[in-house]
């Protein structure tokens, strides 16, 4: 059989090349497509040239992750054999394939089985991506031989003899080399992305311009924002020195060079590296690095290498880390002869070196860019452009461009100095202090360019057509028209693109900016990968002064309002710049030209964890006071501590005996309803929908929404509210989970004809900001009850013990990263241990903001909650005839109070009913099992081996229908001891409870923020009890519903929202609300 | 291009005292290397040798010389101003006339039967343009050595054009501009220290001079790059081994190869090997 899809990869026409993947998919049935991929895999397998072989990989992917899973019947699910999962995160993906391709042909198709496989193929083709960047990096010339040098004998390279003179009091002479940062006027949809480039070399286009910089307000004049200094020491040593981090490190072993997360200086190492002074060749050699030094700068000499990128605050946009990798490159490679001066500017096939080698330092370093990055090293305003491959580069035949792009400086005749004066006099370039993990957009771009997405490609040519505008604007100086391009830019082909490149905190500041200054602001302008860290604003240059001022005001008032809602890495500021003409240059400017901070550093010792200085006491409560203020119980703390310590609870205590047998569940102890009809349309269910609506009419319901947590995986353990998230235009607005939700319950209540009570349970963390919230908001006009229930008790995180770290990372299958990135990580555990038993195995985690050193003490205490803080007292009180509650994760979009199920639930006459889901890869965590013959939730730090949850079909989305008067007499309370809140007898009852149930250790990532936008994550230890163990109890009569996909999936990564806004999810949960 | 005249440079200070070891030469006989060095020129069909010396060493040269001294002319350099420099002193002897060009301090032992020199010689007359020898050098050793960028000439195995000359690049620079076809992966055609020249060499050394700042000195390799940009000039990889007497143990090394070369072979042979089986 032919391929429809093999043939839109190889066709020489564009037009049908460019065909849309979901396009060609639409006409294609169940059998059709099963084929086109059986022919797609065949076709990967076979084809050399990356371009096609990638393309066939992303069509797999999109395949089994969009165009499959909807034509599979409800009984088609396939499970995901444990072997094949075990070699994906061991990065053996083609092997992984192979396993769940054979599963495939002996089980059938299935929805598990095609999320397993798209996760293999996604992954394998953004591996294929990176193994080639990685191999045109290596095969660039002028970086080969580093590669090739393996012994320090063969280093080629010798420091130059004007650095080995000495002044009259034996100091060698200081090379300094400043570099300014670069800002991107236009990166063309994205255009610079090392794949793009590789593949699309005629759109890949930016236009970029190296600035100096000053803090507005801070700094007297512009300058080079970026300097790295350079002299020779009389030590057979490298020390590396970062004036900024306020680190340093002397070191005497080449493996030491090699070991990037041990401090904060492997920026720095990857620059020693990259520039070939410990060429990469000669990791693991086992040779000796004075022997190298002796070789490359004489007898017991060597080399001190310092850093500063004056403060600037990181996540600026402004590529400040790649420019000062390139400037530290450019200091080492002038200081070994490898240009043709000591000073000054650099030579053009310099400067292309120093990309090369910047572009190899990030890969070394774990880290990557696109290649404009290193825009600073070239001078003022240029256009950098992708590249064919021809005979002579390294890419040919593999590819269509090339890695290395080239760049265009515009000279004076083409912009004149009045146009460049022009832009400096109406940008007002800002901070606008968000942390922003740019690394899931630039996949999203790349995954959307292969599939011709239809809209997107659209915008991608539209981005095109638009750097021509902004280059004339500039050339005219007209920069009214500069700004304007830049916001169609914004709001045309870069949201269209990638939605999630702006956020409700940039459209704020946007609004507002347009609100004070009306006609006179001609524009916004996003920097880099996604807005609210590095932002321009362009102003009438007669309101630039005032503009600078405004703005500082505007994003401080509007941080303030996000600030729980959103992750601030600091506060914002806003910048003084000017062009750079000069671009990367060199001199020898005397002993005293060395920062000031430098010399205090050296008065001191930086341990690892040395950045308590920046830590303020936050909002003003101490540690000590939160702790008692939400219910610490210090001598259940100290018990844990004892047990932690003495081994009798840890990570591998938290298991259920291997002698457990853990079986999937039979037919008989769930209820299908995976595939939910409106009652009308299926008479099975009439009469359970009719009982459910009765319910609702007559107010016996109530929805619990779980808000206490910080959504660590959300944020990345930035510790703010996850409930607050605006996560997602939605209907023409952002809207947070808490609005989502009310939006669900506000609909069904209005159907219903009777408001539903809605309650958020809230924690220490949450409590105050979610009021302060739904106060500002006006409750969003919810017509119901909405209630808040504080948390009652807290936990004090601990410093984990080396014991559970090992157990984390090493016993229990993790992720392998690539090559590079899993040295980083390996290194970065290493830290860690010794920062665990350098602090103190268990003891408190109290080197951080005091809100980021409690935690919750797990959401089982979120029901009892209600009970002991009087919550459910009042509810009752309102409303006598409340009989049921629901209870659901606050990312569990799709929850609401589905008659139907409501219904179920009522005519079972269980006292918990449980939603379940069927199971995809990414469902990881436990399920729905028969544990020695009792069928329960498990939690997957429960599974006694890691293999036993896939064989689970079910994942368990937490979602819980409560029978309140049946929960009350599991706690051994009646209606009756809740109106007269009878705390005594509240407390025993729950306390009671709680002792029979497991507690958990777990670990999890927090961020510690400090110095200039940096931030650390540390893994600490908590404790916590879990709301499904109390399927545990066999006098607690559970009953467990399969529900939609759709309904009871969670979103609890930023990175899933491009494929929930695609996959139908969005549009699921939109049915579901009524905003007003 | 026949030349007639050669010019042997040995007047740096740190070591003139190399042409004047003894050395015992692939026959048994034991000479200076001054002398093996001056047997090949004149074996080659060269009349007459000037060498350049630092001041006072005549008389030392002279005595190393042997059989030779009379077709010797001794050119004094008063102060060390380059390797550039002491060829220019030259001018006056060379004239117009091509020239064999080479250092005192490197013996070349050719494979072949046919010395070294006497290789360059045949090839320069016959492609009648100005030659260099070179060798296939390791990157780790490009520091010490002029290194050349060429075009191969199609069917000849020895010859290519030479299109950019580098002084002492690192392989940073040579993989950019010097990378030769043929070669393996990290080698580079490095000067061998023997050329065929002509006076327009001293030309352009006469122009690099006037240009030169006092506390300058002047190299050879930039006269050679504009002599590659402006004429045809060729690069010619011989059949043999250069020894540089002056690092350490090149005087070793030269020895032990001219004894392996010759008649005594196996005696030299047996003799390494009693002292690798020797204890230590």
């Amino acid at each position: 059989m032919d391929s429809k899809l093999i043939a839109i990869i190889q066709a020489e026409d564009p037009a049908r090349r460019d065909t849309a993947l979901k396009l060609a998919c639409q006409e294609l049935s169940l059998d059709d497509l099963l084929s086109e991929c059986a022919l797609l895999d065949e076709f990967r397998r076979k084809e050399d040239n990356l371009y096609p072989r990638v393309r066939a990989l992303f069509f797999l992917y999109a395949i089994h992750r969009y165009h499959l899973p909807p034509k599979l019947s409800d009984s088609q699910i396939g499970r995901i054999p444990f072997a094949g999962y075990e070699l994906l995160l061991k990065r053996r993906f083609q092997e992984a394939i192979d396993t769940f391709l054979g599963a495939m042909a002996d089980e059938g198709p299935g929805d598990a089985l095609s999320s397993a496989l798209a996760s293999a193929y996604h992954q394998l083709a953004f591996q294929t991506l990176a193994d080639q960047v990685r191999k045109s990096v290596r095969t660039v010339r002028g970086n080969q031989w580093m590669f090739r040098m393996g012994h320090p004998d063969d280093q080629p390279l010798r420091i130059r003899k004007e650095l080995l003179a000495t002044s009259t009091d034996g100091a060698h002479p200081i090379l300094r080399e400043r570099t300014p940062v670069r800002m991107d006027l236009s990166h063309s949809g994205w255009s610079d992305i090392f794949f793009l480039g590789m593949d699309f070399p005629e759109g890949a286009k930016v236009l970029n311009v190296s600035v100096d910089l000053g803090v507005h307000g801070r700094d007297d004049n512009t300058r080079p924002p970026v300097e790295a200094y350079l002299r020779i020491i009389d030590e057979p040593v490298i020390r590396l020195t970062s004036v900024d981090l306020k680190a340093t490190a002397t070191i005497d072993s080449l493996g030491e060079v090699f070991d990037f997360a041990k401090d904060y200086l492997g920026l720095l190492k990857a620059a020693v590296i990259a520039a070939g002074v410990v060429p990469p060749g000669i990791e693991g050699s086992g040779k000796d690095l004075s022997t190298l030094l002796n070789r490359l700068v004489g007898e017991g000499k060597g080399i001190e290498l310092v850093s500063s990128v004056n403060d600037i605050p990181k996540g600026s946009r402004l590529a400040v880390s790649t420019n000062l990798l390139a400037a530290l490159i450019g200091a080492l490679m002038r200081a070994t002869g490898q240009t043709e001066s000591l000073t000054g500017p650099l030579l053009e096939n310099e400067r292309r070196i120093v990309l090369a080698r910047a572009i190899l330092g990030e890969w070394i370093g774990g880290s990557g860019g696109g290649w404009q990055d290193s825009g600073g090293v070239w001078p003022g305003i240029k256009l950098i452009t992708g590249q064919p491959a021809t005979e002579t580069d390294p890419e040919h035949g593999i590819s269509r461009g090339r890695l290395m792009p080239s760049h265009h400086v515009f000279d004076e005749s083409e912009i004149p100095a009045s146009a460049r004066q022009a832009l400096q006099d109406s940008l007002v370039l800002v901070h606008g202090g968000m942390a922003q993990n740019v690394g899931p957009i630039l996949e999203m771009v790349t995954e959307k360019y292969l599939l011709r997405s239809a809209s997107e490609w659209t915008g991608r040519q539209e981005a095109l057509a638009l750097l021509d505008d902004l280059i004339t604007a500039l050339k005219q100086g007209d920069i009214k028209a500069l700004g304007d391009a830049t916001t169609r830019n914004f709001y045309g082909p870069i949201q269209t693109i990638i939605p999630w490149a702006t956020n409700l905190f940039t459209e704020t500041l946007i609004a507002q900016a347009r609100e004070h200054f009306g006609e006179d602001f001609w524009g916004f302008w996003m920097l880099g990968g996604m807005s609210g860290g590095g932002m321009g604003f362009i102003f009438a240059p007669h309101r630039k002064a005032e503009a600078q001022e405004k703005m500082q005001e505007i994003m401080t008032a509007a941080k303030a309002r996000f600030n729980h809602a959103l992750p601030f890495a600091m506060e914002p500021v806003v910048y003084d710049f000017s062009i750079n003409p000069h671009g990367t240059s060199a001199d020898l400017p005397g002993p005293e030209s060395l920062p000031a901070s430098y010399h205090q550093i050296h008065g001191e010792t930086n341990p690892p964890d040395s950045t308590d200085d920046t830590q303020s006491k936050d909002d003003g409560s101490s540690l000590k006071d939160l702790l008692r203020d939400n219910g610490f119980d210090e001598l259940l703390h100290e018990e844990v501590r004892r047990d932690l310590l003495s081994g009798r609870i840890g990570l591998a205590q938290n298991r259920l005996p291997v002698s457990a047998v853990i079986e999937d569940v039979h037919p008989e102890d769930i209820v299908d309803l995976s595939q939910l009809h409106p009652a009308d349309e299926d008479p099975a269910w009439i009469d359970v929908t009719k009982r459910g609506v009765a319910a609702l009419v007559g107010g016996e319901i109530a929805v619990v929404s779980l808000a206490a947590g910080a959504g660590s995986r959300w944020t990345g353990g930035a510790g703010t509210c996850k409930a607050l998230n605006p996560f997602a235009p939605l209907d023409g607005s952002y809207r947070t989970f808490i609005e989502t939700h009310l939006a669900k319950s506000r609909k069904t209540g209005h159907a219903a004809g009777t408001p539903i009570p809605h309650l958020f349970t809230t924690s220490y963390l949450t409590h105050e900001p979610t009021a302060a919230f739904l106060d500002a908001a006006d409750n969003y006009n919810y017509p119901g009850p909405l209630l808040l229930s504080r948390g009652q008790s807290v936990g004090l995180r601990m410093v984990p013990t080396e014991r559970d770290l090992r157990f984390a990372w090493e016993e229990t299958a993790q992720q392998q990263l690539d090559e590079q990135q899993q040295k980083v990580k390996e290194s970065l555990h290493t830290a860690l241990i010794g920062w665990s038993k350098s602090t103190g195995e268990a003891s408190d985690y109290t080197n951080n903001l005091p809100l980021q050193c409690l935690h919750p003490v797990g959401h089982f205490f979120e029901i009892p909650n209600l009970l002991l803080n009087g919550t459910l007292r009042g509810l009752l009180t309102e409303r006598p005839q409340l009989k049921t509650l629901l209870l659901h994760n606050i990312d569990t979009l799709g929850a609401n109070v589905d008659p139907t199920l409501l219904g179920l639930h009522l005519d079972s006459g269980k006292a918990l009913t449980f939603e379940v889901i069927t199971r995809r890869l990414e469902d990881r965590g436990g399920g729905l099992a028969r544990v020695d013959g009792h069928p329960r939730l498990v939690e997957g730090l429960a599974m006694p081996r890691e293999d036993a949850e896939f064989k689970l079909s079910y994942y368990n989305s937490m979602t819980t229908w409560i029978d309140i008067d049946q929960l009350l007499s599991i706690f051994s309370l009646t209606r009756e001891d809740i109106l007269a809140h009878d705390l005594e007898k509240i407390s025993t009852g729950i306390h009671a409870i709680a002792a029979r149930l497991p507690t958990y250790l777990t670990l999890k990532e927090v961020k510690k923020r400090w110095g200039h936008g940096q931030e650390d994550v540390f893994p600490v230890t908590q404790f916590e009890k879990l709301w499904g163990d109390m399927t545990i109890f066999p006098d607690v009569d559970c009953g467990f519903v399969v529900v939609p996909r759709l309904r009871g999936q969670q979103l609890k990564d930023p990175a899933q929202l491009d494929a929930w806004l695609r996959d139908g999810s969005a549009d699921y949960i939109r049915s579901l609300c009524s905003w007003s | 291009m026949v030349p007639t005249k050669a010019v042997l440079t040995a007047a740096n200070p740190a070591e003139q005292h190399l042409p004047l070891q003894t050395i015992t030469d692939a026959n048994g006989e034991t000479k200076t290397a001054l002398q093996i060095i001056l047997e090949d020129l004149f074996a080659a069909g060269l009349e007459s040798v000037a060498i350049v010396i630092a001041p006072g060493s005549e008389e030392a040269y002279l005595r190393a010389a042997g059989p030779h001294a009379d077709k010797l002319v001794f050119i004094e350099q008063a102060t060390p101003k380059g390797y550039g420099h002491a060829v220019w002193l030259a001018r006056d002897y060379v004239g117009s006339n091509p020239f064999v060009l080479l250092v005192g301090d490197h013996l070349y032992l050719s494979h072949s039967g046919i010395s070294c020199v006497s290789q360059l010689v045949e090839m320069a007359k016959q492609h009648d343009t100005c030659v260099s020898a070179v060798q296939p050098t390791h990157e780790s050793q490009l520091h010490l050595y002029g290194t050349v960028g060429v075009t191969r000439i199609p069917g000849d195995k020895t010859a290519s054009e030479i299109n950019t000359i580098i002084e002492k690049p690192t392989p940073t620079r040579a993989e950019q501009d010097l990378i030769v076809p043929g070669l393996r992966h990290g080698n580079y055609l490095c000067f061998f220290g023997i050329h065929v020249l002509h006076g327009k060499v001293m030309e352009l050394l006469d122009q690099q001079l006037s240009s030169l700042a006092d506390n300058e000195t002047l190299g050879l390799t930039p006269t050679l790059a504009e002599l590659a940009n402006s004429e045809r000039y060729l690069a010619i990889e011989l059949d043999g081994t250069r020894f540089n007497l002056g690092e350490r143990y090149g005087l070793l090394r030269a020895q032990i190869a001219l004894g392996l070369a010759g008649p005594h072979r196996d005696e030299i042979l047996t003799s390494l090997i009693e002292l690798l089986a020797a204890k230590k």
